[in-house]
């Protein structure tokens, strides 16, 4: 294992190491403007996607009968997580006014339905987790 | 109150080293993937000289970058599963006193920060770039995304080759076991969902999130989907049953390319040919059926009529096997010129079509006339053709 880890550990330096010197020859301005992406993301995900993550669950914790926590956290994880991704087109930031074949779907009523599904899905999930609890 | 937490702070059953190893697995397929497929646009982009190109099967780019696209959206909800298991891990207590360990818990963090950086970086903006959103300033996509994906997968191998050792003990092990591993403290799992939700629970849900995510984006490049992929950046319908990437109007082109005076211009050293759309569509006519693949992603197949590119090479009297440059009536923009690698000119399928679907091309997919060959990046099938020269 330790011959597996060193190789390993070796390819990766020398395939960051490349990904570096690729970028050799691009203005510094971008580098700085690429920095910046590169750390807000992880700031954006640290100080904002998790804290609100945790700060929604303690909530759930406390506001919702046991029975229910199990099937409003896989909820919670469908939804948040599929919304996340859609961003660039829930948004339509991309749009241009005279291509009507880009972004053209009803990304705001998919979303609903999306939403719809995973409530119908939390709530039979709750009726479950209920009668176990009864019985 | 303290303002940062620490470490042991976080409770309960779902952080655990049983839970991120496995979504760890799924996660590194994923960017590992994305990273193959990846590294095949960028040499379709810009061939080495050393690498020549497949034009069969004509789907290729199609597919790889399909499943490019479609690969990183699935990541989206397993790196978000597995950022929030270890996320106790950035409160970890700093080894201040000891130099030693202090410089290797600082080697370990600088790798997981490059890691985490990297990851989301290439999942943000590749999901932007797909949608045809471009936030940042000034930097190319194309450079940082290419530089960027390499430090991602560097840092991961580090990331997977640190720890080797506790994620194969992770894995070996019942994922509710509460025993440690690889030195790592764990707790007792419930196995049972009347506490709140399970490990088993959280993995699941995790497959269905990444699962989901795939179905509402993959219908952009399979026919089949296109139902279900409610967050598709395009239907696959449009103008001619074809979707387009840049209309007449952005690439200011519609006065140029509607003249009845418009002439395609074939050149081969000092001969030069200049033909009208009646020249055109009086030499042989072919029909292939040859799908547009674009970098978002998003692919359609569609039947293209047109004129056989050797044939109108012949014209001018360039030999086989040349490498031949397009130039579009498109005065500027990164894409208005293109370079076609010998064997693709070559290849007979390899048309400047003049008609799409039974219908002659419409302005916005390239009248008067338009280059398309198989297993190529969309943007070098170059638009509104105003040049045909032989360059080597």
């Amino acid at each position: 294992m330790r011959i597996v880890q060193v190789v390993l550990g070796g390819l990766g330096l020398a395939a960051i190491a490349f990904g570096l010197w690729t970028l050799r020859a691009v203005d510094l301005s971008d580098l700085v403007e690429a920095s910046l992406w590169l750390a807000g993301g992880v700031l954006a995900h640290d100080l904002l996607v998790t804290p609100v993550t945790l700060a929604a669950a303690w909530v759930a914790w406390r506001v919702l009968p046991r029975y229910a926590r199990g099937p409003v956290a896989a909820g919670f994880v469908v939804l948040g997580s599929l919304t996340l991704m859609a961003i660039p087109v829930l948004g339509r930031f991309g749009a241009i006014p005279s291509d009507p074949s880009l972004l053209d779907r009803d990304y705001r009523a998919g979303w609903l339905v999306l939403a719809g599904l995973v409530a119908v899905g939390v709530l039979l999930g709750s009726v479950v987790m209920r009668r176990r609890e009864v019985r | 109150m303290r303002l940062v937490p620490r470490e042991t702070d976080f409770s309960g059953w779902l952080r655990s080293p049983r839970v991120a190893a496995r979504v760890g697995v799924w996660l590194g397929v994923c960017f590992g993937v994305a990273f193959i497929t990846g590294l095949i646009s960028h040499v379709a982009y810009e061939p080495p000289g050393w690498l020549t190109f497949p034009t069969r099967p004509v789907s290729l780019y199609r597919i790889t970058q399909g499943t490019h696209v479609v690969a990183g959206t699935m990541a989206v909800p397993l790196l978000l599963v597995k950022l929030w298991v270890v996320y106790p891990k950035l409160f970890a207590k700093v080894p201040w006193g000891d130099v030693r360990r202090l410089v290797v818990h600082g080697l370990e963090r600088a790798s997981i920060a490059a890691l985490v950086a990297a990851a989301i970086f290439q999942l943000v903006t590749g999901l932007a770039n797909s949608s045809q959103w471009y936030p940042w300033g000034s930097f190319s996509f194309r450079d940082m995304h290419y530089a960027v994906a390499w430090v991602a997968i560097g840092s991961l191998a580090l990331h997977v080759a640190v720890k080797l050792r506790i994620a194969r003990a992770a894995l070996a092990s019942d994922v509710n076991s509460g025993d440690p591993v690889g030195g790592v403290p764990d707790v007792e799992a419930p196995a049972d969902s009347s506490h709140g939700l399970t490990r088993r629970g959280l993995l699941r849900t995790t497959w269905v999130a990444a699962g989901l995510a795939g179905l509402s984006t993959a219908g952009i490049s399979v026919p089949w989907l296109r139902d279900v992929s409610i967050f598709g950046i395009r239907s696959g319908d449009g103008p001619q049953g074809v979707p387009i990437n840049q209309t007449a109007v952005e690439a200011r082109v519609t006065a140029a390319a509607s003249k009845a005076s418009y002439r395609l211009e074939i050149v081969n050293g000092a001969t030069r040919r200049r033909l009208s759309r009646a020249d055109l569509e009086a030499m042989p006519q072919r029909t292939e059926v040859l799908p547009i693949a674009c970098v978002e992603g998003w692919s359609a197949s569609a039947e293209w009529g047109g004129v056989r590119l050797r044939d109108l090479l012949a014209v001018v009297g360039a030999p086989s096997e040349s490498v031949v440059a397009f130039v579009s009536l498109e005065e500027d923009g990164a894409f208005n010129t293109s370079e076609l690698p010998a064997q693709f000119s070559d290849d007979p399928l390899t048309l400047i079509a003049l008609r799409l679907n039974g219908a002659d091309l419409s302005i916005d997919h390239g009248y008067p006339c338009r280059l398309i060959a198989p297993a190529r990046p969309g943007v070098f099938q170059t638009k509104w053709l105003s040049r045909i020269e032989v360059v080597a």
